[in-house]
């Protein structure tokens, strides 16, 4: 009975809880650790096509990998992505660190070191999210990308006449990784 | 060729023997009465026939002396001893011949008395032959020994057969009535002086031990209801200790000295008694145990036979080998292989209280149980004393005891014991615990238990009619006793269960008094509920609308929830107004769908009738269905799997035909998936789990599958069930496996 209302309760606002957070660090790694395992099984479950997560090793539930595969009706799409999650200890209070370890050619995202350009992994960051959401979002940033802030300028100039062009970078997962 | 030196040794050593023997009589007159006393000497002694005369007639006895005495001076005594064991060898023949005269008789008509009179006719040469005492005991003993000798060396085997029999013919008969026969003292005599005792002496135990053996397994085989050791040991101070006093105990003058012989001997029949009793009972082992508690006796004597003689391990076998051939196996009941499993807990429990021999042998037992997919069923209803067939497993007096939970030793108690030296490495010291707490450690956790008890729970809860609350009051009763035994936490759900059904009725007069109506649901909490089958009958006509009408006035009453109806659960209770007659009767739900439906229109086909009531209904569910209208003379089987109303009854369809599944159907439990259905669906579950691994982390081993499983909520199957898992899996060409390592088949 107490998980189902722990759960169904509402999550606890970031600010008033910044301080305790810190303090508490070592008593809140056994709630986040539960958390993650909550999300996984939540992604597990509801099977949206496309993405998927799954943590690294059972002993460490904080590092995932993730694949996304592009929408189809996009330019990625039949491609897939592999991308790395990390979550900071204080999750959900603080968004996970995600890159793209597979190279991406694409207006938001660093094709050097992975790193992405999204508003809700950084400022517009909230408890709320998920890693599904999180995934989703990504999957959608995929075929819509925000051209007003490119970090990758030269994807951002050519997205719109020479989609061709986005392939040039793109390896596929091999069987090694 | 001899050297001179030689040659004066020679005559030395002649001169010297010459000396000797002449006895320093002048010329060879002392070699003259050497010769003669030689002569008389080895005449007197001469073995001779039966019939011939005592030498003392010939000579007499000082004349003996003299010559022996002469002999002896002349150190010629061994030599005579010699000649004489020669001349013994020289007229055996004789002997040899009447004794295979004997005993060819005796072969000839197996009458032991031949036998007899030939250890007799024995003890005759022997006493003739025996060198007179005066002769010294060196000449006696030498004779003895060699005439034992050479005796045993004639005797045949025949003679050692009849010698057994003979010895057993002296044996007191194991029917007490008829008096013992006398005992031969003679013949004991003769069998000793003859040495037959010593050289035999295995035989004639033998003879004893089969004694023993044949008279506890016919006395006390299949006897099980009382000790028979005390019994047995009586018996064995009174018929068989008398005679092995004849042979053993014969020189004994006091009891004493009579006890002191006996000692030996006597401890090893008794061994003997113990070891025999044991096995016949080790070999009954099995029918003692179903016949429990009547066999208490014989469990008694088993235990104390154990502590005499070690037979543990054998025993352990031979209970072992009995139930794999007669216990398990597919053709014994479930219920019936507890009831033997309890009954070898209570027996073992009185042999042996550690419970090592226990825990051997109730292994195999554990782990067929738990390989059958009934069992937790059959455990749980006879806890809960819902079963109908023989007596329930547990004794009532038994006092109801929380489970047990397998502690750590502790060592710091003072009445701490080792574990028994036979017990093998896993042996867990199980301190005695209840049987329903050994009954539930079948299985590693006791969850399994408690799902399989709400499973049971919810079928018997929804059985229940209105009216009917004597019944969840029993079940109520049933989970309080559980209660103790599971914990509280355990059957919170069941509680929980119960709880909606009185609260079902609660609400149910809250909604009847405001506006009555005939349909009584009962309200459960699906978290709370076991899953139940999920058909979706849509009820039609009046019954959508009574259920509409029902709806809304819960919701108005409880605002904050919502009623999912499970209309194929329950039953109806119907009054058909056909033209001619009426029909009262009680039927399932989809029964009353269908009959609904032939209110609208009387011919409707099969398939038409399922659309109608929601197509999850499969064909066999909806025929069985309107057979019981068929049966009950309302609907008609036009063929082609179309079925008509009769308005008017059938003059053909009205004969009482037996109405078929009418009582069954209606009695039939609402069937609830059973925990195996929901292991399947659990195993859905972690292939949701197992994809998303593969899938972002490439190529797994099927151990680190097994580990990262372990993220999964609830995941308790062993690396050996998943690896048949993705063995199925990759039949269904989900995975392929290369060398041991698992991964999604590439798209």
């Amino acid at each position: 009975m107490e998980q189902i209302t722990s759960s169904l309760a509402p999550p606890r606002a970031p600010a008033s809880n910044k301080s305790s957070q810190a303090s508490s660090s070592q008593s809140g790694a056994g709630s986040v650790a539960k958390r993650l395992g909550n999300e996984l099984m939540t992604l597990m479950m509801s099977s949206s096509p496309g993405i998927s997560a799954f943590p690294k090793s059972d002993s460490n539930l904080f590092d995932w990998v993730g694949t996304i595969e592009g929408a189809p009706g996009t330019v990625y799409a039949g491609l897939s992505f592999r991308i790395s999650i990390h979550f900071p200890p204080n999750y959900p209070y603080v968004a996970p660190t995600i890159k793209f370890e597979t190279p991406c050619y694409h207006p938001n995202v660093d094709i050097a070191s992975g790193t992405i350009c999204l508003d809700i992994l950084q400022d517009k960051w909230s408890a709320v999210y998920s890693v599904q959401t999180i995934l989703i979002s990504l999957q959608s940033l995929l075929g819509e990308p925000y051209n007003a802030s490119p970090l990758n300028s030269d994807a951002a100039t050519t997205w719109k006449d020479q989609e061709a062009q986005v392939m040039r970078y793109y390896r596929p997962i091999s069987e090694s990784t | 060729m001899a050297t001179d030196a030689l040659r004066a040794q020679v005559a030395a050593k002649w001169q010297e023997s010459f000396t000797r023997l002449n006895q320093n009589e002048p010329g060879i007159v002392g070699l003259l009465n050497f010769s003669q006393a030689w002569n008389i000497a080895r005449e007197c002694i001469r073995p001779r026939g039966l019939d011939e005369p005592d030498p003392l007639t010939e000579y007499d006895k000082s004349t003996f002396q003299a010559s022996f005495e002469l002999l002896n001076k002349c150190r010629r005594l061994p030599i005579l001893l010699e000649t004489f064991l020669d001349d013994m060898r020289k007229r055996l023949p004789v002997i040899k011949e009447e004794v295979d005269q004997y005993t060819l008789e005796y072969e000839r008509t197996s009458d032991t008395s031949f036998i007899l009179n030939l250890v007799f006719r024995l003890l005759q040469w022997y006493n003739k032959w025996m060198p007179r005492s005066e002769l010294g005991a060196t000449l006696q003993s030498a004779f003895v020994l060699s005439f034992q000798t050479h005796i045993f060396s004639i005797l045949t085997p025949t003679f050692v057969r009849g010698f057994k029999e003979l010895c057993a013919s002296t044996l007191p008969p194991s029917d007490p009535s008829t008096s013992a026969p006398e005992p031969n003292i003679k013949m004991w005599e003769a069998f000793e002086t003859l040495g037959l005792l010593d050289r035999y002496e295995n035989i004639i135990a033998s003879v004893g031990y089969e004694h023993i053996e044949a008279h506890v397994v016919s006395n006390f085989a299949g006897q099980w209801s009382t000790s028979v050791l005390g019994e047995l040991r009586k018996w064995m101070t009174n018929q068989v200790v008398p005679w092995m006093l004849l042979m053993y105990g014969r020189n004994a003058t006091t009891t004493d000295d009579a006890r002191a012989m006996l000692q030996n001997v006597g401890s090893r029949f008794d061994f003997h008694m113990a070891k025999t009793l044991c096995d016949l009972r080790t070999k009954e082992i099995f029918d003692i145990i179903i016949d429990f508690p009547e066999s208490t006796g014989a469990l008694q004597d088993l235990k104390e036979c154990l502590h005499r003689v070690d037979q543990r391990a054998n025993l352990v076998h031979t209970l072992r080998k009995a139930n794999h051939k007669r216990l398990l196996h597919p053709g014994a009941d479930t219920r019936l292989i507890l009831t033997q499993y309890v009954a070898t807990i209570k027996c073992l429990r009185v042999i042996d209280p550690p419970g090592v021999l226990l825990f051997k042998v109730a292994d195999p037992i554990r782990r067929y149980l738990r390989e059958r997919p009934d069992t937790i069923r059959c455990i749980i209803s006879n806890l809960t004393g819902d079963d109908d067939s023989g007596d329930p497993l547990v004794d009532d007096s038994e006092p109801i005891q929380p489970l047990h939970q397998t502690e750590l030793e502790e060592y710091n108690d003072p009445n701490w014991e080792p574990e028994p030296v036979d017990a093998g490495p896993d042996f867990r010291a199980n301190k005695p615990s209840d049987i329903v707490s050994t009954l539930v450690s079948i299985y590693d956790s006791k969850d399994l238990f408690v799902k399989e008890l709400q499973v049971l729970l919810a079928q018997r809860l929804l059985s229940v009619t209105d009216d009917d609350s004597e019944k969840v009051e029993k079940e109520r009763r049933s989970i309080e006793i559980l209660k103790i035994r599971f914990g509280e936490a355990a059957l919170q759900a069941c509680e929980v269960m119960l709880k909606d059904m009185s609260d079902s009725k609660r609400i149910d007069g809250h909604v009847q008094s405001q506006n009555e109506t005939v349909l009584h649901p009962t309200i459960i909490s699906k978290h709370f509920w076991p899953m139940l089958e999920a058909t979706e009958i849509v009820m039609p006509g009046q019954f959508r609308t009574l259920q509409e009408e029902y709806a809304k006035r819960y919701s108005t009453f409880k605002p904050d929830k919502q009623l999912r109806w499970l209309p194929h659960l329950g039953t109806v209770h119907l009054e058909l107004q056909l033209e001619d007659r009426t029909i009262e009767t009680n039927v399932p739900p989809l029964e009353a769908a269908f009959i609904e439906l032939f209110s609208q229109q009387n011919v409707w086909t099969m398939d038409k009738l399922i659309d109608q009531v929601g197509s999850s209904v499969d064909k066999a569910a909806a025929l069985k269905a309107l057979l019981t209208w068929v049966d009950l003379g309302v609907l008609k089987e036009e063929g082609n799997n179309t079925f008509s109303l009769l308005e008017v009854a059938d003059a053909a369809g009205t004969t009482p035909r037996e109405p078929r599944a009418v009582a069954n159907s209606a009695m039939e439990l609402p069937s609830a998936p059973s925990v195996q259905q929901q292991q399947a669906e659990q195993m859905k579950v972690y292939w949701k789990f197992i994809e998303g691994m593969l899938t972002n982390l490439g190529s797994l081993p099927v151990d680190r599958i097994q580990n990262m499983l372990k993220l999964a909520p609830g995941y308790d199957q062993t690396v050996e069930q998943l690896g048949i898992f993705m063995e199925a899996a990759r039949l269904e060409g989900l995975v392929v496996v290369r060398d041991g390592i698992w991964k999604l088949t590439p798209k």
